[in-house]
């Protein structure tokens, strides 16, 4: 179990980490998902007492990290792949911190077995691939089989076989009753593997919920119809308490009814559809919605999103947020689905 | 990426299965030992370290052999020259050769980002500090040790009677432990540097700028403007100067040099105590750097 109180984290006058408080529990995967920036790693260092907060407090298992008699058994943490001397071979690395909790070297042997680096463990760690480091940084968080796992992007340049692989992994180690946090800024990964999910943006907690909560919460359910007989339809919905907007002459986004409902009502009033389509918005808006006013690096593309922003969402009222989300690739993700033809 | 996958995550197994045991400043020194010794750059530098001490002490002997042979024993006095002498020929060198090796102990776990991974196994960090300056000057001391040995045990067919090194004699033996004292003062002296400034090329350059580049200005300046009297005493306080005067039987180079210019050099022993209070200063620095500040 993870617990911080009022964590901030300063650098000069930049806030990495705004006051936050959150609870990661045993027992499931907890995705901390944010844009890049967003303070992840800066709040997963803290808790490995690496960074000092500003102000605050995080505990692990109940103290903080460096007060732990054995803290490789409390928590075990990739927090960037390479934190390794890149003149030292794998299996020595993973011996040497072995060695500062007395753990025997069969374990080093097992979580190098475990982490698929047999063929490398005695090289030079300078020549890794990307996705060999980030084994090696997830075997070394495992060395002391602990009861907190802390992976920042583990799935980072990994193959991916080594993707689901990861997946798994936190999955089964949770299932165990293992606390497992795990970063991404991709909500697909997270959408995958976790059960929890906590999302930051700009060092502040957006959404602590369940990964179907956030969905469910943030999903935009809408119908567009074409018709010559628009004006009608819309005043014919308006009755029945649906939410019309007029998208262009002849095309209605109707929120409320459902596809059905309108197809039957337009029917009854003999009204011809051209186009009758449910529009569902996907995890990615969801998330586009939440962190859009948060994101510190912005493409042009995203920048002259033409799509009108997303309902909902943690819009602060920032001027930045007018207009700019969803995002060109979070329109493109939109799922259209059984379209009526 | 060629590596195999393990096709189904073992199950981790239940915390009982692995022994997994408190930090201990033991179990931090033998961290620390594997981490030495699994570098490359560790070997690299002890074996030039022994290299330049045992070649140094040989040449030297030969020289003196040599000496003797054409100009007699006595030449030997005149010239300043001794056994002792000989066989701590190339500590300068090795000295700084060793200072290499302090600096990169700590800058190249800065360097890479394993020191995350050695606080995140070791979060009192002072302690994981401390095993560390341990090992390095452990070794430094041992190696140093053996080395002298070894320089010993191959010149002493070399050195004439006149020049032979007497292990029974207190100012004799003094030149090599005192040796062995400020090598190893040096290398715990460019740890601490290490700490402080976290980058290799910027700690050598600073061990190089006290211990080589200050003496040498000072040098020139006692020769020069030996009427300011101030120039002499920063000058017999320098780290490598004060500390250097226990590792010469008679009056050192340095020494003679200040003779000229009217300045009374520190007593052996004071000096390599001035040398260890630099030290201790510096090792302090590093350990609140690297207490305080993010890694």
């Amino acid at each position: 179990m993870i617990e911080a109180h009022g964590l901030a984290k300063r650098y000069g006058s930049k806030t990495a980490v705004d006051n936050i408080s959150f609870t990661v529990q045993p027992g499931r995967v907890t995705g901390f998902l944010g844009p890049n920036g967003a303070g992840k790693s800066t709040t997963m260092r803290m808790i490995m007492g690496l960074d000092r907060p500003t102000a605050g407090t995080v505990t692990v298992n109940g103290r903080p990290y460096a007060r732990h008699a054995r803290p490789l058994a409390e928590v075990g943490a990739l927090l960037e792949a390479k934190a390794v001397h890149s003149g030292r071979s794998a299996f020595n690395h993973l011996r040497a911190l072995a060695a500062t909790h007395g753990i025997p070297q069969q374990r080093v042997h097992d979580v190098i077995e475990l982490t698929g680096l047999e063929s490398v463990a005695r090289k030079r760690v300078g020549g890794f691939s990307l996705g060999m480091g980030q084994r090696l940084g997830i075997a070394a968080a495992l060395i002391g089989d602990p009861k907190t796992l802390i992976l920042d992007e583990p799935v980072n340049g990994l193959d991916p076989e080594g993707v689901i692989w990861v997946r798994n992994l936190a999955k089964r180690l949770a299932a165990d009753g293992r606390t497992v946090f795990l970063s991404s800024h991709l909500m697909s990964e997270v959408a995958l593997t976790a059960d929890h999910v906590l999302v930051i943006g700009r060092g502040r907690i957006l959404a602590d919920t369940s990964v179907e909560d956030l969905i469910a919460a943030s999903e935009r359910k809408h119908v567009r119809v074409r018709s010559p007989q628009a004006g009608d339809l819309a005043s014919l919905l308006a009755q029945k308490d649906a939410v019309v907007t007029t998208l262009e002459p002849g095309v209605l986004e109707i929120t409320g009814p459902d596809a059905a409902s309108v197809g039957e009502l337009a029917a009854a009033a003999r009204i011809v559809l051209h186009e009758l389509t449910p529009i569902r918005s996907t995890l990615e808006e969801a998330y586009m919605s939440l962190t859009a006013d948060s994101v510190e690096y912005r493409s042009e593309d995203s920048r002259q999103g033409t799509t009108p922003p997303a309902a909902g969402g943690a819009s602060t009222g920032e001027p930045v947020a007018v207009g700019t989300t969803p995002s060109a690739a979070g329109a493109q993700a939109t799922a259209v689905e059984g379209s009526d033809r | 990426m060629s590596t195999a996958i393990a096709a189904e995550p073992a199950a981790a197994a239940p915390s009982s299965a692995v022994t997994v045991k408190n930090v201990t400043f033991g179990r931090l020194l033998r961290s620390e030992w594997i981490k030495l010794w699994s570098l490359r750059s560790t070997w690299w530098t002890l074996a030039s370290t022994a290299v330049v001490l045992i070649v140094g002490a040989v040449g030297f002997s030969a020289l003196i052999y040599f000496i003797t042979k054409e100009a007699g024993a006595e030449e030997l006095g005149m010239m300043g020259l001794s056994g002792p002498g000989a066989l701590v020929w190339g500590y300068p060198v090795a000295s700084l050769v060793v200072a290499v090796l302090g600096c990169m102990v700590i800058t190249g776990e800065y360097g890479t980002g394993m020191i995350r991974s050695t606080f995140a196994s070791a979060p009192r960090r002072l302690d994981a500090f401390a095993a560390k300056g341990v090992v390095l000057a452990l070794v430094a001391a041992s190696l140093t040790t053996l080395s002298l040995a070894i320089a010993w045990a191959v010149t002493l067919p070399l050195l004439p009677e006149a020049a032979a090194v007497d292990l029974t004699d207190g100012a004799d033996l003094r030149v090599l432990y005192g040796t062995v004292m400020y090598v190893t003062l040096l290398a715990l002296i460019a740890y601490g540097l290490g700490a402080l400034i976290r980058h290799t090329a910027g700690a050598i350059f600073t061990v190089a700028a006290i211990f080589l580049v200050l003496p040498t200005v000072f040098n020139v300046a006692l020769i020069g403007a030996s009427r300011y009297e101030w120039i002499g005493t920063i000058y017999k306080f320098l780290p490598d100067v004060a500390g250097s005067q226990i590792t010469s039987a008679g009056p050192s180079q340095a020494a003679m040099l200040a003779e000229f210019a009217g300045v009374e050099m520190l007593d052996p022993w004071v000096g390599i105590g001035v040398l260890a209070l630099y030290t201790a200063a510096v090792l302090t620095a590093g350990a609140v750097r690297l207490k305080r500040s993010d890694p």
